[in-house]
Formats: structure tokens, sequence, C-alpha cells
């Protein structure tokens, strides 16, 4: 399967002084899931961010490596210009419009298509969530917080992305509504076929889904492996999954081993 | 009573001038945060060009507005290109100090090209008295409020229905948001310049009309500036309506009361009002999610 996303030995800073991310280097395949886990301040939005290259509001920016998407490096290109070569990132939070309707939220999510496939592009996304269609009219920011997380990922879906990022879909809604979108990511998969590399906290979740899983720790990789592969680490239960293994006392020298052993190349 | 109509007539005049340059006002902070205080400047000197064009090369009326036109974006899109987008990033203070450098710049460009004499403007737009009932208005007062109309709505359509101007209001509600829609922002920035700029400078060729083209036609800028703060200075609406209040109010207190007030009625008027509502008559308020 060919990979549809290449980030390679990139290194990412703040300020010029600040190291985020530092030699990381993730491969999303053609229509696969990937997942990023770690704690906060591992540099996972980071990565998303410097690969939709929206970092120098907050004065990022990439030092080194590079960003391949569908082949074209991206490490330079234009915000704008990355979401027209297919590639839509949902921020943290959702970020919507808050005061426009929610369909034009969603007409803005289609600012790079053509006017005559707005129409279509709508309908679908109401069919999608049919819980937003009879909202349209309404303000972005009067939703609930899981209406709004649909709104977010129909707008992304209106550029007819080939490749979709989220960054914490599931933060601060309820489970039942956050089933209801990894539902309707893992269906866009496996019927259109759409790639996506996700941003998560919650690991039971992401790696349910996912069918690869990279670990950011302090910036780095720290493990990566298969989706089941990482749910049976023993590091990946007893830190992310939550399940000690037997009960009782255990020895914090015990465990996270990947610590211990030298990786020499991440 | 015709006393009152009169003078409340020419204050809506006077008011359609303030409320344009107070929408070119809000459209650049709306859309970028930046209040540019070379506002009043950049409408001067564009009527200046509109002058000189009329007067000078004797350029037909319908002509050399659509040539102010599209200079005046130009100007605008310039000075963004030029001052603003490598000030970004910096502190808000240190971007509103170059724009006030900008202005004097202007100031003293605009007397050191045409003089300091102020000069008539006669356009085809001088058809002399029109008589609407008990009010009497000249035709250069009728066509500023006519301009005035139209820009309003425009505005309004534009923002309200074209998918360039649905992107601006995303773009100032949320520049990243906006950033990862594929919205190019620094384009919408430049747009957002030049629309001021035309507005503008149909202000300063309204004004240039009615009364001369003058070298203390910038005051005007600082005239309508708190015609947008009192409509909202991120709505642009509002601050065309800010612009007749502010203009019915100075002639009104001037008619009425005395001299002098004319000029700090519209301070007085937003003092007032910003006590109640902080953020303008129209401005917008934080949603919040009850």
């Amino acid at each position: 399967m060919a990979d549809i996303l290449n980030v390679t030995n990139v290194q990412i800073l703040y300020d010029k002084t600040i190291e985020a991310v530092r030699d990381v280097s993730i491969t999303v395949p053609e229509g696969g899931i990937v997942a990023l886990l770690g704690p906060n301040g591992a540099g996972k939005s980071t990565l998303l961010k410097a690969i939709s290259n929206i970092l120098y509001p907050e004065d990022g920016e990439v030092l080194h490596g590079s960003i391949r998407f569908d082949g074209q490096d991206l490490t330079r290109a234009s915000a704008d210009h990355i979401v027209r070569s297919g590639l839509i990132h949902i921020p943290e939070g959702r970020r919507l419009f808050d005061t426009m309707t929610v369909e034009e939220n969603l007409v803005m999510g289609a600012y790079t298509r053509q006017r005559g496939e707005i129409a279509n592009g709508l309908q679908r996304i109401y069919d999608l969530f049919p819980r937003i269609a009879n909202r349209r009219s309404e303000l972005a920011g009067l939703l609930s917080g899981g209406e709004q997380q649909m709104v977010a990922v129909g707008r992304a879906l209106l550029s007819r992305p080939r490749l979709l990022m989220l960054d914490e879909p599931s933060l601060g809604l309820a489970p039942q509504v956050v089933q209801i979108i990894f539902e309707t990511i893992v269906r866009l998969n496996k019927e259109e076929g759409l790639s996506v590399l996700f941003v998560e906290q919650n690991a039971v979740q992401a790696l349910d889904v996912a069918h690869y899983g990279y670990v950011l720790e302090n910036g780095r990789v720290v493990l990566d492996g298969p989706a089941d592969k990482l749910a049976s680490n023993r590091d990946i239960q007893e830190f992310y999954l939550g399940s000690a293994t037997g009960g009782g006392r255990r020895s914090f020298r015990d465990v996270k081993h990947y610590k211990r052993r030298k990786r020499w190349l991440s | 009573m015709d006393y009152l109509l009169n003078i409340t007539a020419s204050g809506l005049v006077l008011g359609a001038m303030y409320g344009l340059i107070a929408m070119a006002f809000s459209v650049i902070y709306k859309t970028t945060g930046v209040v540019n205080f070379a506002q009043g400047e950049m409408m001067m000197l564009t009527a200046y060009i509109a002058w000189s064009l009329g007067m000078t090369l004797a350029l037909p009326f319908w002509l050399m507005l659509p040539l102010v036109c599209v200079i005046a974006a130009l100007i605008g899109g310039l000075v963004e290109y030029a001052i603003i987008r490598p000030m970004m990033g910096e502190p808000p203070f240190a971007i509103i100090m170059a724009t006030m450098g900008l202005a004097i710049v202007i100031r003293s460009l605009t007397i050191l090209l045409w003089g300091v004499n102020a000069e008539g403007f006669d356009a085809s737009v001088k058809g002399g008295l029109l008589e609407i009932g008990p009010v009497v208005l000249f035709s250069e007062q009728v066509f500023a409020l006519a301009v005035f109309l139209l820009v309003s709505v425009g505005i309004w359509a534009f923002m309200r229905f074209t998918r360039v101007g649905t992107a601006m209001r995303a773009t100032a509600l949320d520049e990243s948001a906006a950033l990862l829609m594929g919205i190019n922002v620094r384009r919408i920035h430049s747009l957002a310049w030049a629309i001021s700029s035309i507005i503008a400078a149909l202000a300063g060729v309204c004004f240039a009309l009615a009364f001369s083209r003058s070298p203390s036609m910038w005051f005007l800028g600082l005239q309508s500036f708190p015609a947008s703060i009192l409509g909202g200075l991120d709505a642009p609406l509002g601050s065309a309506l800010g612009g007749l209040l502010v203009g019915v109010s100075a002639n009104l207190s001037e008619g009425y009361i005395g001299q002098g007030l004319k000029e700090i009625s519209g301070f007085v008027i937003i003092i007032l009002v910003l006590m109640i509502r902080p953020y303008g008559l129209f401005g917008r308020r934080d949603l919040e999610r009850v």
C-alpha cells in the first residue's frame, strides 16, 4: 500500500528556542487510520499544526525534516495550498465560527471547492449527521458540544479531503457522541478510502479504531506499532489503558521499559 | 419645524460622510484587528487625486469615479503590503504607531504636492438646490446620501451573501481556523484594506464636492472615529449608523445650543453610550453558550 503522508525526521521549534518535536517520523498509509497517542505537551498537536503549516502565527517553525503528502513536498507550502491538495485538519476544541450559522460554517469548509459542488456537499453532510440538518440556520456557537464536533467534521469533509487529521475529537464530549463521530470516520474510511490521522488521549478508544499507532513523549516517538500490538504492550496497558495486571502494589522501577531501552534511532 | 428638518437633513449628510469613513475603519478592524489611524489621511489623498483627475485632467465624472476607486484600492493594498504585513505579530501599539506615522507622511506629502490652498471641486453632480418638501439640499449633498446608502447596502450584501465576504467574517472570528479552511488569510487582509480605502475615497470625493478639497480634510477621519466606536468598531453597518447619529447630533447641538459644540458632541455621545454598552451599539459581545 502506498503512503499518503510521510513525515520524516521533523524537528519543530517555537520562538527559535523551545524544541517541541524532535526527529519524529510518522507514516500514514493510503486508506489507513493512524493514531497519535501521548500525554499533554508531547508535541502531538504541534505535529499536526506543522503538517498543515499553521504554526507561524504562534512563532513555531519546522527547522528540518520533510513532510510529503501524496508525493509532493509540503514542508514549505502555504496552508491554503495544503487544503487544496486534499489534506484537512480539524483543530482541537473544534474552532467553529461561533457567530456564523451552521450552514455558513459548512460553506466555509468548501471554500477551496467549486461553487457548484456546495449543494451536494452540504446534503451529504446532513445525511451523515441528521442531527445538524435541522439546526442549519442556527448560530454554531449555540449548538451543544457534540453537535459542534459534527459540524467541525462536516466542515472538514466539505473540502473533499483525502487525508483527515483530527486533534482530540473526543475532548469534552459525551461517550455516546464520541461513538457517533468515530463510527462516521470508520465508515468514511471503509466506504471512501479516506485516510485518517488523529490525536487522542483516550487510548482505549483510539486503539480500537486505529490500524496503527504512535506514542509520543517529550517530542519524540517512543513506541509505534500496529494497534493490536500496541494494545497488548505492557507499558501501554500500564500507562494509557490503565489496566494494571494482577493488582496489588507495583514498583515504578518495573514499568516504562522503553524508557530504559536505548533507542538510537527514533 | 422647517429649521429642525433642515439641520437634521444637513446633519444626515455630514453623518453620511462620517458613516462612510467609520465603515472604512471598521472593515479593517473587523478583519485584521488593526485600527488604521491614517484612514482620514488616505481619504484626503484619494480626494486630492480625484480632484486632480477631475479638474486638472478634466476627466468626466463617470470615468473619474471608478478610476479613483481603483487607485484607492491600490493605495490600500500597498499600505497593507508594505507597512502592515511586515508588522503582523508585533504588539498592536506598534502597528498603531506605524499608521500614525503614515498619517503624518501623507499629510505632508499632500501639502508638498498640491500646496496649502483649498480648492473647489466642480463636477457634474453640482446641480444646484433640490427641494424635498420643506427641506432644501444641494445636489452634491443628495449625492453623498446616495453614495452612503449604496455603500452600506453593498457592504451588507457582500458580507452576507458572497463567499469571499463570509470568508472575511470567518477570518475576523478565528484566523487560524480560517487558515485551516484553506482561506488565504493574507489575501483577505489585503482585500479588507482595499475595500476600506475605496469606501474612504468615496467619502473624500463626497466631501470635496460638497465643500472643497483642503489640507485639513484629514480631520474628518478623526471625527469619524467616535462614530465607529459608537456603532461598534467591529460592525461596519453599526459604524455607518453611528456616523449618522454623530452627524445629526453634531448639527442639532450646534443649531440649538451653540457654536463649538459640533466638534465635541460626537465624543460626548460616545462617552455616554460606552458607559452602558462598552462594545458599541452593534459591536460583538462574545457569544456564550448556556
